[in-house]
């Protein structure tokens, strides 16, 4: 029997492929496509690729504040004073907050959750950036009123809404909830039956 | 209803079937193997979206299509007239994964039309409807309880939508919390966790039980009269629903779903500590049950075969009723290879539902039984190898 570490007796191709197996999504057959596709690459590209991703690790962090990724702490958006401190949006993943800023429609400021509870993939709420939640509430932030949650509206989401709406409830704070209903100029005969009910259920009075 | 059409394309044993369907009786003859039960099967994914026998979606993809195909799939379709809609046409459509050439496929991921537009499942389910009658029905009677919740789900969804956007949610939702009921065991998270999962369980399963409640109830009532014509000189039939929940509970079961809600979710808190013990929900519809009783007694352990036959094809028979009472269109009714095992007596029983009815395609190993002087009015097909041809 020889004693090696397994680091050691694998080859550097063997290697590869059990660093791509190890990120989400990728099983053992996308982690062999992806290492052979590598080895075949251009040196460059592998150059490349190996500088984006320890540079991703050295210059990102996370905004102190609302969590989201940046390369300035606090980032841009907790440090813009034309943000309106009244109302902060909870979301669950930094594209989210891409998402709705691409709306022009929220001047708030944001709290990214990065991830919803999830018991059955082991995530609770203490996996979530709630407890930085509610040290800003409390400390920095306490200008807050309202707490939109725009959390998806799967399960998971209203499940993470649900609670943080019973955490922050009594704080004295508004928490309310993302519209569910019909995506605009869709046409209502094709709409599915669950978002044609909820677009019923969230009916609105004509003014 | 009926099918005025239906197409099968690298499905089970069919590269490619295009057939035209008139209202009325179709019966399919071919030896065993020749794919005439594949038929019905096909017939029957398109009323539920998955298949009664097959649990590996894999397999719907005919193995040819698997093989040669560079993005193997199964399309199932059918153009359906209904008393609602003139014309809607459904499909199911089941792709190997990876599709990736090169890479043996070893999931299937399942897609769903209607009227060409992509949609779920649950907006599929129930468009076409079907009762089929096959020999595995005597699992639901003698077999384990998942068979006789897996019958009372696919009966249930096809007649209501409502239905199968609760049990796919309460599904997800079991799932969760028993995740969670783990987590608190070992003494990772708060009890106070399980409030939203508890609130979603009582709502969803509420629902289910009083659907359950309900149905049974109806057919009882059916299934024990006509047990008791199917077979004289036999004790009689009772079908009793026996749900998993604390016996307080179990006398307002028959109430509404509003009311039933909010005692649910208090056994549910009432029973936390337990359930964290135990590391899963030990009440709600996933562990309810159906008793067939014969004078009292258990069938599943006391009927003959003869019996057992008898119930199943009484339940079967209040089925096709039930769903034609709840929608006003009867349901296009399948007989895999039930009727040569029958006597005549019973053989007619069945036949006079098939006639109350707007479609019915039987199948048969024997091209004598049904004999053509009992069906004169059926179309006949012969099938072999998985080609399908009209006779005479
Ligand atoms: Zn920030």
């Amino acid at each position: 029997m020889q004693d090696r570490p397994p680091s050691s007796s694998s080859s550097p191709i063997q290697r590869l492929i059990e660093a791509f197996n190890r990120l989400p999504g990728i099983g053992p057959k996308s982690a062999q496509r992806l290492a052979y596709y590598i080895l075949r690459a251009p040196a460059d590209e592998a150059r490349d690729l190996s500088a984006a991703l320890v540079e991703v690790k050295e210059r990102v962090v996370l905004c102190s504040r609302c969590q989201d990724i940046t390369d300035q702490d606090p980032c841009r958006i907790c440090t813009d004073a034309s943000r309106d401190p009244a109302v902060l949006c909870v979301i669950e993943e930094p594209l989210d907050l891409r998402a709705i800023e691409r709306t022009n429609s929220f001047h708030g400021r944001f709290h990214v959750l990065h991830g919803v509870i999830s018991p059955s993939d082991g995530i609770g709420p203490d996996d979530l950036k709630i407890a930085e939640l509610l040290v800003r509430l409390n400390g920095p932030d306490q200008e807050v009123r309202e707490v939109i949650v725009a959390t998806n509206p799967n399960l998971e989401g209203e499940a993470t809404a649900m609670y943080l709406a019973r955490l922050l409830g009594p704080l004295g704070i508004k928490v309310s909830r993302l519209a569910r209903g019909l995506p605009s100029g869709a046409d209502l005969e094709y709409a599915d039956d669950v978002t044609l009910g909820r677009a019923l259920e969230f009916r609105q009075s004509v003014e | 209803m009926h099918i005025t059409h239906l197409s099968l394309a690298g499905a089970r044993s069919f590269r490619r079937l295009e057939l035209p369907l008139t209202p009325g009786l179709h019966v399919v003859t071919g030896q065993n193997g020749s794919g005439k039960s594949n038929l019905l099967e096909g017939i029957a994914l398109l009323a539920t979206t998955r298949s009664l026998r097959i649990a590996n979606d894999l397999e719907l993809i005919a193995w040819d299509a698997l093989r040669d195909d560079p993005l193997p799939a199964a399309r199932y379709a059918a153009r359906v007239h209904t008393a609602v809609d003139d014309n809607i046409t459904i499909e199911v459509i089941v792709s190997a994964r990876p599709a990736t050439p090169g890479i043996e496929a070893n999931a299937a991921s399942r897609r769903f039309r209607v009227n060409g537009v992509a949609r779920r499942a649950s907006d599929l389910i129930g468009r076409l409807r079907v009762v089929l009658f096959s020999a595995d029905d005597l699992g639901i009677i003698d077999g384990a309880p998942t068979a006789r919740r897996r019958y009372l789900d696919i009966t249930l969804s096809q007649l209501d939508p409502a239905y199968v956007r609760a049990l796919q949610r309460y599904q997800r939702v079991l799932q969760q919390r028993n995740s969670l009921l783990r987590r608190l065991q070992e003494r990772r998270g708060q009890p106070g966790e399980l409030d939203f999962w508890d609130e979603e369980l009582a709502q969803t399963g509420a629902m289910l039980i009083t659907s359950r409640a309900h149905a049974i109830a109806t057919l009882n009532t059916d299934a024990a009269q006509r047990y008791a014509a199917l077979s004289t000189g036999s004790a009689p039939l009772e079908v009793c629903y026996r749900p998993a929940l604390p016996p307080p509970l179990i006398e307002t079961v028959a109430s509404s779903t509003t009311s039933l809600a909010p005692k649910l979710l208090e056994a549910l808190v009432v029973g936390r500590t337990r359930d964290i013990q135990a590391g899963t929900t030990r009440i709600g519809p996933h562990r309810d049950d159906v008793a067939f009783l014969i004078g009292g007694h258990p069938a599943g352990s006391t009927a003959s075969r003869g019996e057992l036959r008898g119930i199943a094809l009484a339940l079967r028979l209040a089925e096709v009723a039930f769903s034609t009472a709840r929608t006003g269109d009867p349901p296009v009714l399948l007989l895999d290879d039930v009727l040569s095992e029958l006597d005549a007596g019973r053989r007619a029983r069945v036949l006079a539902a098939a006639f109350e009815v707007d479609q019915v395609i039987i199948t048969s190993p024997d091209p004598d039984r049904p004999a053509p002087a009992e069906l004169s009015a059926a179309s006949r097909y012969r099938i072999d190898a998985g080609v399908l041809e009209p006779i005479g």
